[in-house]
């Protein structure tokens, strides 16, 4: 180790991080009926219980409509107004993308308000559609990042090799420079998803007696029972995130997603 | 005869940067003509405007006789080599030197046969369904060679489709480039900072120095007639000095004799040894010479090995007559 210090670090930070995951993990598969570590005993019952308890499964389709929903709408905002930025002559290009991710940086509980009192007090919106504005919101960033950091690496030489053969302005787009974004965008919409589906902030203080994401519900469900259901799902739910990830790293890679950190 | 592409005062304006300033230029067809000067001297731009990348802020480009000034690239026949290549990542070897054709409605028999043709042309049929990500930096520059080339167009523009090869395939890439355009009979407008680039592959060389045309002719007119200073140290005339009547001479290193004293001849110059670099073939001596105006100049002459130099030492030097330049003042 050329660098102990930065090493030490490296793993405490990953102790921290994946120490209690690994307790909620193992707690999922008890036998016995309390969140207890070490746990009673190795079964799979609360998984079986989880899938077959109603409130869970209705949130957690409501979680995937909302999250598919979001990152759909961020990515028809948020790629074409990348492409302006960076491809464009547009004055005020920083601000346009200061702008576009605002999102990461402003309390997501400010946000949660700000939507509260001007959508669905102010305007009479559903929660549904508060939540779906407030999602997409939070989305963009990532629709952006990507999309950029793509646009990027993508030689701006490329589309006019395009319109140098014979390509209209349009046929250079599809046939040239949105197939050289794919793997970029593919992989925005995917952690786009994860991200709206595990999002707590914003789906508590916007949540509705009609529409519940699933760790909002979780979290009500905790506060009432504590048993090892919930750590089963939640099991579940890490299961299925680490596979997107897991995709997304192998299609874009996460450092050029968040902007460069290893470059 | 009409020339393949002709620019007349055409001149473009970048913000208060003027990149191209009114120049005049006729492209010979069946040619290889090249633009060569320092970066920013306003080359590429005049080959982009050429493409039709970028519109000239005033003047006329005429390809093949016809007004083509706000003609958009796709509606203009061209070939383009671009310097990064700009090879589409997502497409095979075959799909790119194919995507022109796939444009002009070329049915799909007929298609792959010119795109195997071409390849075969450039020498890379066999890495027909590769992407370009497998290919080496010299293969990539063929594809882009032949991608431009399969779609059979009015002109070839290449913008220093060499400056990103190594030094040994930069040699072989340039009379393979001539052989390309010798069978193909294309008219080619090639983009060079490189002189000796330049002097081994042009038909026609026009010199641009801050946006305009500073001299243009074949390499045998141009390489011992340099117009000016500019390009006479651009093409390696290292010498700069003043006759008796106060014109400007230059010569290249390699023409001027030194000849140690004691053997003193008639018309030599005094001067001094400074330095002597050794360099394998030759020596590399830099002398204070006193030029024929009476003052004292740096020069360097290009001598055999074997000659005794020292620091120091007194020496003639001798600028044969046929060998000087005379510049403008």
């Amino acid at each position: 180790m050329k660098r102990p210090i930065t090493a030490a670090l490296a793993v405490i930070g990953y102790v921290i991080m994946i120490v209690p995951i690994i307790f909620v993990v193992a707690t999922a598969f008890t036998a016995g009926s309390t969140l207890r570590f070490p746990p009673d005993g190795i079964s799979l019952r609360w998984f079986d219980e989880a899938l077959g308890y109603e409130p869970f499964i209705e949130a957690a389709i409501s979680s995937l409509q909302l999250a598919m929903l979001a990152t759909v709408l961020a990515l028809l905002v948020g790629v074409p107004a990348t492409l302006a930025v960076h491809r464009g002559k547009l004055p005020g290009k920083g601000l346009v993308e200061g702008l576009f991710l605002s999102p990461l940086i402003v309390p997501e509980l400010v946000v949660g308000l700000a939507l509260f009192q001007q959508l669905m007090i102010g305007m009479d919106l559903g929660n549904f559609s508060t939540l779906l504005v407030g999602h997409t919101a939070l989305m963009l960033p990532y629709a952006v990042r990507v999309t950029g950091a793509s646009l990027a690496l993508a030689d701006p030489g490329l589309e006019e090799a395009a319109r140098g053969l014979g390509a209209s302005p349009l046929r250079a787009f599809f046939t040239v420079t949105l197939p050289v974004l794919r793997p970029g965008i593919f992989s925005a919409g995917l952690l786009s998803v994860v991200t709206s589906f595990n999002n707590v902030p914003l789906s508590l203080l916007l949540q509705g007696r009609d529409f519940r994401t699933l760790p909002v519900t979780m979290l009500d469900y905790v506060q009432q029972s504590y048993d090892p259901m919930v750590a089963a799902a939640s099991t579940l739910i890490l299961a299925a995130t680490v596979v997107i990830a897991v995709i997304a790293e192998r299609t874009v890679g996460f450092a050029k997603i968040f902007g460069g950190i290893n470059q | 005869m009409t020339a393949a592409a002709e620019l007349i005062g055409v001149t473009q304006r970048f913000g208060s940067f003027t990149a191209v300033d009114e120049i005049g230029l006729a492209i010979a067809p069946g040619k290889l003509t090249t633009l060569l000067g320092p970066s920013g001297c306003g080359k590429t731009t005049t080959l982009r405007m050429i493409a039709g990348y970028s519109a000239p802020t005033s003047g006329t480009i005429r390809i093949d006789g016809i007004d083509s000034t706000r003609t958009p690239p796709e509606k203009r026949d061209l070939g383009m080599v671009f310097q990064s290549y700009a090879l589409f990542p997502h497409m095979t070897v075959a799909d790119n030197v194919g995507y022109g054709l796939k444009l002009r409605k070329v049915p799909s028999a007929e298609r792959r046969s010119r795109v195997m043709e071409t390849l075969e042309l450039v020498g890379l049929a066999h890495l027909a369904d590769r992407k370009p990500k497998k290919l080496s930096g010299g293969q990539q520059q063929r594809v882009a060679l032949a991608r431009a080339i399969a779609i059979r167009p009015r002109l070839l523009l290449l913008d220093e489709p060499l400056s990103n090869l190594d030094a040994r395939l930069r040699v072989q890439m340039r009379a393979e480039i001539r052989r390309i355009q010798a069978e193909t009979q294309l008219t080619v407008i090639l983009v060079t900072h490189d002189q000796d680039e330049a002097l081994e592959m042009s038909d026609e060389m026009v010199i641009m120095n801050e946006g305009r045309i500073v001299q243009q002719g074949s390499p045998q007119q141009v390489f011992p007639r340099p117009a000016d200073r500019f390009v006479a140290e651009f093409l390696g005339y290292e010498n700069f000095l003043t006759a008796a009547d106060g014109t400007p001479l230059t010569i290249r290193p390699e023409h001027l004799r030194v000849v140690e004293n004691g053997h003193k001849q008639g018309h030599g110059l005094d001067a001094m040894v400074v330095d002597v670099a050794f360099r394998g073939v030759d020596l590399l001596v830099s002398l204070d010479v006193v030029d024929p105006s009476g003052a004292t100049v740096r020069l360097l002459a290009d001598v055999r090995s074997g000659a005794t130099l020292t620091p120091g030492s007194s020496v003639t030097v001798i600028a044969p007559d046929d060998r000087l330049v005379s510049l403008p003042r």
